[in-house]
Order: C-alpha cells, then structure tokens, then sequence
C-alpha cells in the first residue's frame, strides 16, 4: 500500500518539476560542455552562451526550491511519524526502508554541493570572460547524477514505506545499547566526543584569525559530522532534559518549539560558507573574507545555541545529566 | 536591484489587462485548493478533540465478523486485569426515525454511577434525578429541532422492537464542546436504552476500557484480546491513525486531480509568457541597447512573477480564511461530512498551522515561476538588433 497524503504528493510533485529542469539542464551542459569554445565566433558559440544563461538560472532555481523544501521534506516525515505504527518523529520514518538514511545523507550533501555550484558560478560571473564555464557545467555533469539517485531514493523510500510494518522508535535508534553505527559514537567517552566538537570550532575561529581559507574548509567539512554526532550523543539530551533520549530528529517538533530548524539553518550557513571560501579564494575572488567571517558567525551562532542548553541545565539544577 | 523591482512593478501595472487574467486563475486554483485543506483541517481537529475525549479501549464482541452485544459478566474480569483502572460496559445505539429521515444516537447513562467521559458524567450530575425517577431523555439540539419540526416538543413516542410504543420526556438541551458528534445525540438511563432497543439486562453494546498509563495500553489491549478470543479490542490509537488516513486518503485525491489542473494551468501559462507581442519585443529590445544584461532582464521576469503568484497567493489564502471560518465554507463542507439532516449545523473552529499553509505553497507558487522560468529566458536572449529594427 502506498501513502496518500497530500504532503507526500506534494514533495513528489515538486520533485518531479524539478527532475524535468535538471534533466533539461544536464542536456544543455553537456552541449556546453563538448561545444564550448570562448573564442569562437560561430553562432553555436553564440547559441551556447545563451543557453548557459538558462542552465545556470535553472540550477538556482532548483537550490533556492530544495533549501525549502528540504524543511518541508523533514516536516512531512514527521507528519508520517502520525501515521506509521511505532514511530514518534521523523527518525522513525526515516528508517521505515532501508533507502531512507542514504536519501537523508544524500539530499544533505547536494544541498551543499548544488550551493557550491552557485557560488562558483556567482564568482565566474563576475569576469567579463567568465573563465570557469567548462568546468562549471563539467561539475554540473558530475552532479546531476547524485541528484538522479537522491529523486530514486525518494520515489523508492516513499513507495517503499508500509504502514502495517511497526518502525522503530528514535529512542531505539540512537540508544548507546544497540550495536549500529550512531551507538558507537554515542557510547564514545564524553571528552572525545565535545572535544573534538569544540576543538574544530576552535580551529574554524583560528582559521579566521589567520585567515586561512584552506584550513577553514576541512575543519567546517568535518565539523558538520562531528557536530551531528555530538548533537545525537551530548547536546540532544540537555534540550530533550532526559538523559537517554538521543534523537536529531525530535528537536523539529512543537514540544521543543521548532528549535531543531533553527539549529540546523545555522549549521548549515556557517559549514557552507567555511567550504565555500576555499573554493572562493581558490577562483581569486575579492569577497572571500566577508564569506570567511560570514561562516564565523554561523558556525559561533550554533555552537552558541547547542552550548546554550546543558550550561542553561547546569545553572538550574547544580548537576549534570 | 531596488530598481530592477521597481520597473518590474511598473511593467506588471503596465500590461494590467493580461496579468489581470493570469492572477484571477492562479488566485483562483489557491483559493480552492487553500479551502479545501482548510476545510479537511478544521475537521481533523474536531475529530482529534473528539477523539481525546473517548476512552482508550473499547471492547467488541464480535459473532460471525459482525459487532454483536457482549455479556456485561465480561467488564469484572476485564477490570481486574492489572493497569486498568476502569471498566465500564455501554448501553448504545441508532436509532431511526422514518419521518424525519434521521438517525438518531441513543447513549444510555447509569445515573449515580460513573460516567467514561467528562461532558457525560456532567449531563449525569446534572440531571440525575430525573434520569433516574423517570422516563426522560436529554437531546442534542439537533434532535431537538428535529423533534419540534415533527409536533414532539415535550416528549417523543420510541416504537419498541415488539411494535408498543414507549413515551419518553425532553428534559433537557444537551450542549457539549464538539458539536460534530452531540448534534443528533440522546441521552438516557440504561434500562430505558434496553426497554427501547429490546436488550437483555446481562447484555451490553460494548465495554469501554480507562488505562491511566499510556504505555500500558497495548499489553493491556493484548491481555483482553487473549482472554476473550471472540473480541475487536480496539486502542484510541487505532482510532486515529484511521480517521487521520481517512482525511489523508480524501484530501490526497483531491491533491491527485488538482496537480492535473495546475499542470494544465502551467501549459496555459508557460503559452501566455512566451507570446510575446511586438510592444514587449521592442521593449526588451531597447533595454538590451541600453546596456541592460541578460541576467538582469530575467532578474525582472522573476520579479514579475514572484510579485504576481505571492500576492494571488496571500490574497487567496486570506479569502479563503474568509470564506471557510467565516462563511462556513458553504458548499465545500458537505463534500467531507456528507449529507445528513442532522449532520451539517456544526461550525468549524478557527484552526490553521503553518503547515498547511506551507503545503499550500508548496504545490502553487513554485510551479508558478517554474512555468515563467524558460519564457523568460527567450525573452531575455533576444536580439536587441533584430527586435528594434
């Protein structure tokens, strides 16, 4: 049996208008790819750089629609968490079939890529002879099938999901008992685990200090794991105040207030632009400090918000949990 | 960019005539859509509050696949399985009354004993006297007027199963918080619900079950099953992932057809963006001679459309707000409760979440500016030279 609900149909739509523009936009890259050449004055040339223009708008537009959309995707899950037997937030869902983490991961890391694809095509067009365009589309070609696989993911995860079948529970997943992947890192002693979260957000603030771009990028690449996993295992406990439920998902709900959306935007804002300023710097781009500062102040405003929480425990009950 | 949004405002209001037509189509596919979901909202919730109300496990005997009446000797060995605080059986039924055309739902009530839900256990205290002396009833207000319509104001004549007639007294207007399930409501004492419907005194419609500890109520659900082979024991939670996927199933298919509307919608859009006339040619024309880029002309088609479909959007949202909370949503309504004469004289109460407005937006606005999204890339690439000339 499959899901009718209006918001599965929705996502499912809105990824089907988006699979027909990626598609038309791979077509086009790969003519711009083979065919390119700046110094020809042929009318393909000509042809070629028009349809850059759309290729290029397309993507936006399929970055600025998935950034929204992502949240929705989230939020549908939880909606789901109503529906299927056993599950209490998204987490649940999640798992239902086995396509559900890897989509997760999978939509996580385009969305950072399909970022970075616009800020490097931000930066070439500001040359006047837009000098990155081959490699550009050529990294667009690279791309669209890790967006193929994530829409295949989707259509299987969603399909796939029986509402007779109990799931599991977040607080089966991620407890420090069971023997998968999240458990170890959960069962990881607490020094580790937080000190290799401040510890990278420590090397980002020097990163910036010296201004190293390069530095700035590995640490902001592993900070988003590190910073997920020590969400799941320290941080996730002092805003649930319950000493064994580890979730990243639950944060999204109302009983929480929606903090979860906002932890994640932040993340998600200071990790891009740490990344982003590598490529930056590396396409000479005059505005690479500002994207260095704008990614200090994303990553400070996270760590701020997840340290908020067991300081905020500690003062009002004197232990920890 | 300030400016850009400015000429694209200017150029909206300048062609008013053939954006005028493309916003009262789109406003009027969100106004739909948005009642709809609406409509299906408010309705979930006021089934959910229902729902709270009810208690967490009902107990059915069932003989052949059908619900048949179960032995009352059952609620003592229920009760005393441990974690149950209550156990309490149910004297219920329809009843109907050929004249009027309707059902009515007959509730019996133990007076001086204890009640499974709060609003009947305050009807109880309140005229338990009365239940109790005599042969009266307390209606719902829809059975009320029904009655009255019928010349039954003061009492009304039940036709028992053997054909003799049993004369039963208003004592009163019923008037809990949902009116979805009061309205075509009767309450009254137990044995005047059997003498009504020819029931033995051992027998009971159902047995209601109150677990305090949540956690405790599918073992609880389990036990009972185990001990009673031949019973449907069914949890609240089995109750609302029905009705939730009732909503979902219905709002799904109307979701189902609408997508085919707004794909046609897009093909009717994507034709008007891309015919452009002479005038807008020239325009483009002269812009691009003027030194305006490619970017920058699709920058204001952008505009152009991110003005057109947000403000449809808000305004049909907002007539929509209008039309189901406060006109009722005349028409749509009957679409999800069906026709009773009872039924319909229920009011919605204001409900709206940011999801539903979100999922709104979803199915609408992107696919408005996806549709404007090729369009406006010709009109942006054409040549300025072969347009003025």
């Amino acid at each position: 049996m499959t899901l009718l609900s209006p918001e599965v149909i929705a996502v499912l739509m809105l990824d089907g208008i988006l699979f027909f523009f990626a598609s038309l936009a791979f077509l086009l890259s790969l003519r711009i790819v083979l065919r390119w050449d700046e110094r020809a004055t042929t009318p393909l040339q000509y042809t070629l750089q028009k349809q850059a223009y759309l290729v290029a708008t397309v993507i936006a537009f399929i970055f600025y629609l998935k950034l929204p959309l992502f949240l929705f995707f989230i939020y549908t899950l939880d909606l789901l968490s109503n529906i299927l037997p056993g599950a209490m937030c998204a987490a649940g869902v999640t798992t239902a079939t086995v396509y559900g983490m890897p989509l997760f991961g999978l939509k996580i890391a385009n969305l950072y890529l399909f970022g970075l694809w616009l800020a490097a095509h931000r930066i070439d067009m500001g040359y006047p002879t837009m000098p990155y365009t081959r490699v550009k589309f050529l990294a667009y070609l690279l791309l669209f099938p890790l967006f193929v696989a994530e829409e295949a993911l989707e259509l299987l995860h969603f399909f796939g999901i029986n509402p007779h079948v109990i799931v599991s529970c977040c607080g089966t997943l991620f407890s420090a008992a069971k023997s998968s992947a999240v458990s170890a890192f959960v069962s990881l002693p607490l020094p580790v685990t937080l000190g290799s979260f401040y510890g990278l957000f420590g090397l980002a603030v020097w990163a910036w200090r010296k201004q190293r771009p390069l530095l700035s990028a590995l640490a902001n690449l592993l900070f988003v794991p590190v910073a997920i996993l020590s969400l799941i295992a320290f941080f996730s406990t002092y805003v649930y105040e319950m000493p064994h439920h580890h979730c990243p998902f639950c944060l999204l709900q109302a009983d929480y207030r929606f903090v979860g959306y906002l932890m994640y935007a932040f993340l998600f804002f200071g990790t891009f632009f740490g990344m982003a300023v590598w490529l930056a710097k590396r396409m000479g781009y005059e505005g690479w400090r500002k994207w260095l500062l704008f990614s200090l102040i994303g990553d400070f405003l996270y760590v701020a918000l997840v340290s908020y929480y067991p300081i905020a425990f500690y003062l009002k009950n004197g232990v920890w949990l | 960019m300030k400016n850009l949004f400015a000429f694209a405002l200017g150029s909206l209001l300048r062609r008013g005539a053939k954006n005028l037509f493309i916003f009262v189509i789109f406003f009027l596919m969100v106004f739909v859509l948005a009642s709809v979901f609406m409509v299906t909202h408010a309705l979930k919730k006021e089934m959910f509050t229902t729902l709270s109300a009810l208690p967490q496990i009902t107990v059915q005997r069932i003989v052949a696949g059908r619900q048949t009446q179960i032995g009352v000797e059952r609620v003592e060995r229920i009760a005393r399985i441990l974690g149950v605080s209550q156990a309490l059986p149910r004297v219920w039924g329809f009843y109907y009354f050929p004249r009027a055309g309707v059902n009515y739902s007959i509730v019996g009530l133990e007076s001086f004993g204890q009640q499974y839900r709060a609003d009947l256990q305050k009807a109880a205290d309140l005229y338990v006297e009365k239940l109790a002396a005599e042969d009266v009833m307390i209606v719902g207000p829809g059975v009320k007027k029904s009655l009255a319509e019928h010349f039954y104001p003061e009492s009304f004549l039940f036709v028992k199963p053997d054909g003799s007639l049993k004369k039963v007294r208003i004592a009163g207007v019923f008037k809990p918080q949902t009116v979805l399930e009061s309205n075509d409501l009767i309450l009254m004492e137990n044995s005047l619900v059997r003498e009504i419907f020819g029931m033995d005194e051992s027998m009971a419609t159902d047995i209601v079950v109150r677990v305090p500890n949540k956690e405790e109520i599918p073992t609880v659900a389990r036990k009972i099953r185990e001990i009673y082979p031949d019973t449907r024991v069914i949890t609240r939670e089995d109750l609302r992932i029905s009705y939730q996927n009732v909503f979902d199933y219905k709002s799904g298919i109307f979701l189902a057809l609408f997508i085919v509307a707004v794909f046609t919608f897009f093909i009717i859009l994507y034709d008007k963006a891309s015919g452009l006339s002479s005038e807008e040619k020239r325009e483009i024309g002269i812009l691009k001679a003027l030194g305006w880029k490619i970017g920058d002309i699709m920058r204001v088609k952008f505009f152009e459309a991110a003005v057109i479909s947000l403000t449809a959007y808000l305004l049909a949202v907002t007539t929509a707000l209008a039309y189901v909370f406060m006109a009722q949503a005349p028409l749509l309504k009957h679409l999800f409760t069906g026709f009773s004469v009872l039924k319909p004289s229920f009011a919605l109460s204001f409900s709206v979440d940011v999801g539903t407005l979100a999922l709104i937006f979803f199915v609408t606005v992107p696919v408005y500016i996806a549709a404007t999204l090729i369009p406006s890339w010709k009109a942006a690439t054409l040549d300025a030279d072969e347009v003025i000339r």
